[in-house]
């Protein structure tokens, strides 16, 4: 009773600080700014078909392996902390549907997840999303398995040689253009076409695999902890 | 979309989403705060995807509906399932 009190204060506080927040916001109409910029120059400088990909991956490149250097340190942390309480309970076996649906379901979803980094500087799409989509379906095969994985296998691998290939690829700009992360190097190609917008697609296919290695990396360790869902 | 049905549908969504949230605080069952939890990011994604936002609305539904949902149901499996 307490805690219910305790939580519907803290959410009536949260919504008055948001009602007296709105009459602040203005709509606004037209870009300014850095906006107004990435969106004149972006198609031409990154050669990116979609521009949020173009400034997400080129314009703000140093960002986004800063993020993958925070997802890195956190999935690191939860492995760590996990594997420091051994396997508590085996994990029940699945229901029918579950482990039927986890034979099938799968491989459409990593086809799907695969087109969506490959085609990220074409259409929506991007290495982070497609990368926790790939671990979803990794994560639906081991939820229905009743055995638990023993080891990650070349997981390990294959995150590190992603990270790897991100700092190359960054370094390689140095070399070439002497900027880090230099998105021109390779040339940006015709905008549209599967091969153009500099390493966009690479640093792309790099992050996806980057992201969904780590995350089911985590999730085997959450399996490996015990619960019976 | 017609921009008034995209308003009555953002709206609507933004609505559940409140009740949603409220409700969660009053679940006897943990059970079923985790689903509302849940519900709450599917419909912040279908808002995301309203809003052209595609690639913020797969990460929701994947993160937030999915992977999130599932490390509170593996949590509560593990502490035993009563509140």
């Amino acid at each position: 009773m307490i805690r219910t009190v305790f939580g519907l204060v803290l959410v009536l506080v949260l919504a008055l600080l948001l009602v007296l927040a709105v009459p602040d916001v203005q709509p606004r109409e037209e870009l300014e700014g850095v906006g107004l910029e990435s969106a004149a120059r972006g198609y031409a400088d990154t050669g990116s078909a979609n521009l949020v990909t173009g400034v997400i991956v080129a314009y703000r490149g140093l960002d986004t392996l800063g993020e993958v250097v925070v997802l890195f340190c956190a999935s690191t942390a939860v492995v760590l902390i996990l594997t420091l309480f051994p396997l508590s309970r085996r994990p029940s076996r699945p229901s029918t549907i579950v482990s039927q649906t986890s034979g099938v379901l799968p491989a459409p979803i990593i086809l799907f997840a695969v087109y969506f980094i490959a085609h990220s500087h074409l259409s929506p799409g991007g290495g982070f999303p497609g990368g926790t989509v790939i671990a979803s379906a990794f994560l639906l095969v081991m939820l229905g398995s009743s055995g638990v994985p023993n080891s990650l296998g070349r997981l390990p691998a294959v995150e590190s040689l992603a990270g790897l290939t991100f700092g190359l690829l960054g370094f390689w700009g140095v070399m070439t253009a002497g900027q880090f992360l230099n998105n021109g190097f390779l040339g940006t190609g015709t905008p549209g076409t599967i091969i153009s917008a500099g390493i966009i697609p690479l640093i792309s296919l790099a992050i996806g695999a980057k992201v969904a290695s780590e995350f089911s990396g985590v999730f085997a360790a959450f399996r490996n902890t015990g619960g019976t869902e | 979309m017609s921009p008034l049905l995209m308003t009555i549908a953002a709206v609507s969504l933004g609505v559940m989403m409140l009740l949603a949230a409220v409700a969660v605080l009053f679940m006897r069952e943990l059970l079923s705060a985790i689903i509302l939890t849940g519900f709450i990011s599917l419909s912040a994604s279908v808002l995301f995807l309203l809003m052209d936002a595609t690639d913020v609305a797969v990460t929701e539904a994947s993160i937030g509906a999915v992977l999130a949902t599932l490390i509170f149901l593996w949590g509560r499996g593990k502490i035993g399932g009563e509140e």
